[in-house]
């Protein structure tokens, strides 16, 4: 049925590992879960008060990013070419408008922040603004709507929850553990740090990995949204030789909250470390689209 | 949004493509705003998409403007093509007869959505004007297969909000409307 065909097919491969990530992860979390049940009653406070913070963490952090960054929200008068980019891009991408930041910064980058599709904000730097033509600039913005459209903010935070209370029990364990000989604490409590330690190790890794499949995914949605695959891709052609050359102060800054950016503010790291993936690899994606642009989609059966 | 496509990151798509009937509406709804109102049409409308830079595509368009330029010499509509700033086309058609337009614009995006382009449409804008001769856009947002009314007014990116909703309690039930007001996006720049 010709309605129901989209420019571009699905990307099976992308989905099932992404999938498994996610399976891995949450048979982590449930064996975490089942020690801290089967330590007993200190395991749990645990977890209630290490969820408490990352509660709190969850519902300021947008406020922070922002602040962080150095960012403001723009009216369409101060910026009505991006407020109209935009706007057009939500109709292709079928979102709320978000809010709309600009961030006086020369290290060209973007991201999106945001807890739901309604509340989410997506910010560019000026450097960023400057540095790309407009069809670069859409298919950089797309990336960050794509962002806001699959919930990657949500989802890596709750993906990050256990993985937070692991690293807290694992700062309680170094503070009190250490500090008096055997008795009360048991053998119990070894087990929880042990466990911790585990999960925190693992969980990281495996966060990575989902954050860099989540990258891949945002990059497909962007050019889906555009048409333009090339035009995101020679973005990020662009950022990648313009972040090298940028000094480390602004970097450090940003180091926090590069999860959701365009591109990994920190020089790259490399495989399994990496919260994106390497850019040749994004750009070699975007081309295979591009690719399939080009041959044609086929016509109606 | 199926929470297994937010999980994935799946799924662009929306489910079944709105049907054509709710493009058609404008026909009837166009009685009502006319007689009723005053507000009248400038004989003019478009549809405006992203243009994309491969063979199969343009050979879909000019296909589709070959047929439009063959229909039109009986219907007495008229195409032009322009491009605006941000890379998007617009195809205008010309007509004083509001039927000839709506049939106009659904064999365009027809033609894209046949060709499996449908989701590079971005919307149909019929443009119309009120008895002090304001300018009144209708736009019809293919996703969500729904209208609503545009008024821009003097200024940098202003819109006249609450002349749009007038418009809205006028057309009733007649047009389907968006019914969240925060998809109500307005277009810049609309060339008609």
């Amino acid at each position: 049925m010709a309605a129901t065909k989209t420019t571009f097919t699905r990307d099976a491969g992308l989905q099932s590992r992404m999938l498994l990530t996610l399976f891995l992860l949450g048979a982590l979390y449930v064996a975490f879960v089942g020690v801290l049940f089967a330590a007993g009653v200190q395991g749990f406070m645990i977890l209630l008060i290490a969820g408490g913070f990352a509660a709190l963490q969850f519902f300021t952090s947008d406020k922070l990013a922002l602040h962080a960054m150095g960012a403001r929200e723009v009216t369409p008068q101060e910026a009505p070419e991006l407020h109209s980019m935009i706007e057009r891009l939500c109709i292709q991408a079928d979102l709320p408008k978000p809010k709309i930041a600009v961030a006086y910064t020369e290290m060209p980058n973007a991201f999106a922040i945001g807890k739901s599709q309604k509340s989410a904000t997506v910010c560019a730097t000026t450097g960023i603004m400057k540095m790309l033509t407009p069809a670069e600039l859409e298919g950089v913005m797309a990336h960050e709507l794509a962002h806001v459209k699959n919930r990657d903010v949500m989802i890596m935070t709750i993906a990050s929850f256990f993985a937070s209370v692991a690293a807290m029990i694992l700062q309680f364990g170094f503070l009190f553990g250490g500090g008096h000989s055997d008795d009360d604490d048991g053998p119990g409590f070894l087990v929880i740090l042990l466990a911790s330690l585990v999960v925190y190790v693992l969980s990281f890794l495996l966060m990575m990995a989902l954050s860099r499949y989540r990258e891949f995914s945002a990059d497909r949605g962007a050019a889906l949204t555009t048409g333009r695959p090339s035009a995101l891709a020679s973005a990020l052609r662009k950022i990648s030789s313009g972040m090298d050359r940028l000094p480390q102060q602004d970097l450090r800054a940003a180091n926090e909250l590069s999860a959701f950016f365009i591109a990994s503010p920190k020089k790259v790291i490399g495989g399994l470390f990496a919260t994106h993936p390497p850019m040749e690899k994004r750009i070699e994606q975007l081309m295979r689209l591009e690719g399939e642009l080009q041959r044609g989609v086929p016509a109606a059966a | 949004m199926g929470f297994l496509d937010a999980i994935m990151g799946g799924k662009k798509k929306l489910k079944a493509p709105p049907a054509a009937d709710k493009l058609f509406a404008m026909s009837t709804a166009y009685v009502t705003l006319s007689t009723g109102h005053g507000i009248d049409t400038k004989g003019v409308a478009a549809i405006v998409f992203q243009p994309l830079a491969t063979a199969d595509f343009e050979a879909i368009v000019s296909e589709m403007e070959e047929l439009l330029a063959g229909t039109g010499a009986d219907t007495g509509t008229t195409i032009s093509t322009s491009e605006d700033s941000h890379g998007y086309r617009w195809i205008e058609l010309r007509d004083d007869d509001i039927e000839d337009l709506v049939v106009g614009v659904h064999a365009v995006s027809d033609a894209l959505m046949v060709g499996g382009y449908g989701d590079r449409v971005l919307a149909a804008v019929f443009a119309y004007k009120d008895s002090k001769g304001r300018r009144v856009y209708f736009i019809y947002n293919y996703k969500r297969g729904f209208w609503y009314p545009f008024v821009p007014s003097s200024g940098t990116q202003s819109r006249d909000g609450e002349r749009e909703l007038q418009i809205k309690a006028m057309i009733g039930t007649e047009l389907p409307i968006e019914p969240e007001l925060e998809r109500w996006f307005p277009l810049w720049g609309i060339p008609i």
